[in-house]
């Protein structure tokens, strides 16, 4: 108990001081709404800044501590305003949400689980024909930078051998449905970004959860698992990989708060609309409603999945309660 | 493998749920004859996807409004010169009077909103009108309250509207003619009057040649307008039935989009657009991309050593433009020239007895040489200490703009002068610009900067007008003599006007206050194997690019199935 308190209340310390930062960022950013929409939009008559800035409320002036007081009330009760469109930011957010927990939390989720499987098989049949191959294979596709993967596929696949649509989430002109041939279309537009992130981010487990079955297998319990005549697999799963597993777990968890920043630079090269392309329209767009609302949501995820990472180490590993 | 169900379990439960924020609007979808029919992809690259909001007046969402259900007065084409460039749209005549003081709108009788409520003067008068009520909707900064010279707009007569200057405005006929929406009264006079820059307007009526009939994020659909008032019995205008118009997030996947044969209208910055889009199918692929605002290096007159008129003698020498725009644009832009005047878009202005301040980079030494400056340790000209060292400010992401800055660094190394360049994101960029915040800076067409209008006044008076200082007169150039001239244009007539177009490219030739490079071009790629209609060079009825407002409405009202 004393150790979830004392869990909690860090957690709220950290909000607070990342809701600060988040207040304090945008606002030493140069330029203002009103510039952006300049930069941006051709055809726009310079005169227009200052209707721009009025409709934008630049200029308004309000001392810092007043807004900040403010923007931690607004934050509170959940108002998170309209951005630069005139959207409401929570529901910019939600409109753009399932396509990114889609896209890149699968992939997430399917690195974590090919690369820790690649990681259990090598480390049980260690200097084997797996070991030989996958875990440096792998290690080296992660070191590639995504959007040169993410481009080589996009040309070979989408360009050269037209296999797979160039980009966006799913078809011009089909209506979002639960249809077997509407998931099949986003399933297809989510192949070519899915499989370059996947790619990519396997290898960063293999090689922590293969040592980490190394020292474990090295364990007397394992040892005491296959002398009482356990099948290999009942062993290299449940005995080894188990608790070998505790460390990348935690690293997983925290990972899943990271998925809802969106992979910018995936879903730029993609055209898939998703909140890391948000985040990246927001801050070049300069719309502080919107980068507000969505550093917010990213820090709260990752925030509330630190802390899951660590309830769950807990729970997982009793070792780790008594600390 | 039991640990690993609930992460599996959790994995499912993401599977994307398609949820959608997407409006309806009414639709009609009947075509009265069979002479129309056929469906026009857009193909033009604006950044996000839709939002399904239609407000005019909002810039971040006009541009799907404007020219499709939206019209303007009297569109101007501006790559035509002389009365020819008016074409009478929802008015049918205007003039002025009283020394440029008073314009006259005659507006068209037999027009109807897409409601079926009839259109009127009474709807032009309202829509200037409401402009006071919110500042937010006065882009052009017409009204007096707003900085501009608009006092006051009345209906005279049943179908007349006369708007009053307080001095002679005769450029202010394209922002009013030309650039501005006009809304239906019996709608946005119910709104909150001080917010209609708010406005979402989700399902716009406008008197224009398409409706929204459907929007997506990814793509709306447009259907034509069975009641548009150019239609005639036997002759429905537009012929086209339908335009997607699909949201590109990035250059890329729109530049691919087009090359194969999705999108028939183009308005993208393509490389290698030969190879890439034309060969495909060079029988009917076309590009064109006629130049209208320069793209130039401007110098920050405030700093000492620019301020010197031999050091920006020197810069304008060293560069030899028709390397620049042969490399550095690949030849999709042509050479500037140093009167500021974009040829051939606006010959009749260009003043050719003007001495060419061309590529000459032996002569841009000698001029540095007696200023005073001798070539330091580095090879880099100097003058008391201070070397010709500056750094030189552009947009991060244009990557043209970046390869015609390698080859503007290098010809201005070999003679003597160092220039870092400084990438920035527009935004900052624009601050930066606007506060004279920045040595050299490369800007222009593309990035923030006067619009292109009906002759080269519009550009050259955003650069070189001192009230222009902290909006687009980037190198803060301040010239009362200079200052008189654009003031006196308002009221010239046309061979007045000339004559002082021609003063200022003489200003520009010998003080050399920004140094022109590149003309900047509407970029317009189409496809003719299904459409035709297009303007071209030899019919260029319209400034022909998909982003262009009020064009890209006289565009579609031009369209037909080939």
């Amino acid at each position: 108990m004393r150790y979830l308190t004392r869990r909690g209340g860090l957690f709220l310390v950290t909000l607070l001081a990342a809701l600060t930062v988040n207040f304090v960022i945008p606002r030493v950013m140069p330029g203002n709404e009103a510039t952006a929409v300049l930069s941006t939009f051709r055809g726009v008559n310079p005169a227009a800044l200052h209707a721009l800035e009025i409709e934008f409320g630049v200029n308004v002036h309000q001392g810092l501590i007043s807004s900040y007081f403010q923007y931690l009330g607004n934050t509170l009760t959940g108002q998170f305003g309209v951005d630069a469109q005139g959207v409401p930011v929570m529901s910019e957010i939600t409109s753009k949400l399932p396509w990114t927990l889609g896209l890149v939390g699968v992939a997430t989720v399917l690195a974590f689980l090919v690369g820790t499987l690649v990681g259990v098989l090598s480390a049980w049949r260690r200097g084997g024909r797996i070991d030989a191959t996958l875990p440096p294979a792998l290690f080296v596709l992660s070191s590639v930078p995504v959007f040169f993967v993410g481009l080589l596929l996009l040309y070979v696949f989408a360009v050269k051998l037209n296999w797979l649509p160039l980009g966006s989430n799913y078809s011009l002109g089909a209506t979002p449905s639960f249809s077997l041939s509407f998931v099949g279309d986003v399933l297809d537009h989510a192949l070519l970004p899915g499989l370059s992130l996947t790619v990519v981010t396997a290898g960063l487990w293999v090689y922590s959860m293969r040592n980490n079955m190394i020292t474990t297998i090295a364990e007397d319990y394992v040892r005491m698992g296959r002398a009482k005549g356990l099948s290999n697999r009942r062993v290299m799963f449940d005995y080894a990989a188990r608790n070998a597993i505790l460390p990348n777990l935690t690293g997983f968890a925290m990972q899943l708060g990271y998925v809802l920043g969106g992979a910018i630079v995936i879903e730029y090269l993609f055209s898939y609309p998703g909140l890391g392309y948000l985040f990246y329209t927001a801050t070049t767009d300069h719309d502080l409603p919107l980068m507000q609302g969505l550093f917010l949501f990213y820090t709260v995820a990752v925030l509330v999945c630190v802390l899951i990472a660590d309830l769950l180490t807990a729970v997982l590993d009793p070792r780790t309660r008594d600390a | 493998m039991r640990r690993f169900k609930w992460v599996i379990l959790a994995a499912a439960a993401c599977v994307p749920i398609a949820v959608f924020v997407g409006t309806s609007g009414p639709a009609t979808a009947a075509s009265s004859s069979a002479a129309v029919g056929g469906k026009l992809v857009i193909d033009n690259e604006s950044g996000s996807t839709w939002t399904c909001h239609f407000n005019p007046f909002n810039p971040a969402v006009n541009l799907t409004a404007n020219g499709f259900v939206y019209e303007t007065l009297e569109p101007v084409d501006i790559l035509k010169s002389g009365s020819s460039a008016v074409t009478p749209w929802l008015a049918t005549s205007s003039q002025w009077s009283n020394g440029f003081k008073t314009l006259t709108f005659t507006i068209r009788q037999g027009v109807k909103w897409s409601d079926g409520k009839p259109f009127g003067a009474a709807d032009v008068v309202y829509t200037f009108d409401a402009m006071k009520h919110d500042k937010a909707i006065d882009l052009n900064a017409l009204w007096k309250a707003d900085g501009g010279p608009l006092t006051s707009v009345s209906l005279k007569g049943t179908n007349q509207v006369v708007l009053s200057f307080s001095s002679s405005s005769q450029p202010y006929f394209y922002y009013v003619a030309d650039m501005t929406p006009i809304v239906p009264q019996h709608i946005w006079s119910k709104l909150n009057q001080s917010k209609l820059d708010a406005y979402n307007d989700p399902s716009p009526v406008g008197t224009g040649p398409y409706l929204v009939s459907s929007c997506a994020p990814q793509n709306i659909k447009y259907l034509n307008n069975t009641h548009y008032w150019q239609s005639t019995p036997g002759h429905p205008v537009p012929a086209i039935q339908e335009v997607d118009y699909p949201a590109f997030l990035s250059n890329t996947p729109a530049n691919l989009f087009l090359a194969q044969g999705q999108a028939q209208w183009g308005g993208q910055y393509i490389p290698d657009v030969h190879s890439f889009y034309v060969a495909k199918d060079p029988a009917h692929r076309h590009i064109w991309y006629p130049p209208v605002l320069n793209v130039s290096l401007v110098p920050n007159l405030q700093n000492p050593l620019l301020g010197q008129l031999a050091v920006r003698q020197a810069l304008a020498m060293a560069i030899n433009r028709a390397t620049v725009a042969r490399l550095g644009e690949g030849g999709e832009q042509q050479a500037g020239n140093q009167t500021g005047v974009i040829l051939p878009t606006y010959h009749t202005w260009y003043d050719s007895s003007l001495p060419a301040v061309g590529y000459n980079a032996a002569k841009a030494e000698q001029i540095l040489k007696s200023a005073g400056f001798t070539k330091n340790s580095s090879g880099i000209f100097a003058k008391g200490g201070k070397p010709l060292s500056f750094t030189i400010k552009t947009i991060s992401g244009f990557s043209d703009w970046d390869a015609s800055l390698t080859i503007i660094a290098q010809e201005l190394k070999a003679v003597g002068i160092s220039v870092t360049v400084q990438d920035e994101t527009s935004s900052p960029y624009t601050t930066d610009l606007q506060s004279g915040h920045f040595q050299l800076a490369y800007a222009g067409s593309g990035g923030p900067a006067p619009i292109a209008g009906p002759s080269p006044y519009y550009e050259l008076r955003g650069l070189l007008f001192s009230g222009n200082i902290g909006s687009t007169n980037y190198s803060h150039f301040k010239s009362s003599a200079v200052d008189t001239l654009f003031n006196q244009y308002s009221a010239a007539s046309p061979a007045q006007q000339l004559q002082i177009i021609h003063q200022i490219e003489k200003t520009m030739v010998t003080q050399i206050p920004f140094i022109p490079v590149t003309e900047g071009v509407d970029w317009y790629q189409y496809d003719t194997s299904s459409i035709t209609g297009w303007p071209t060079p030899s019919d260029p009825y319209a400034q022909p690019s998909p982003y262009v407002f009020p064009d890209l409405g006289v565009v579609l009202t031009h369209l037909r199935r080939s």
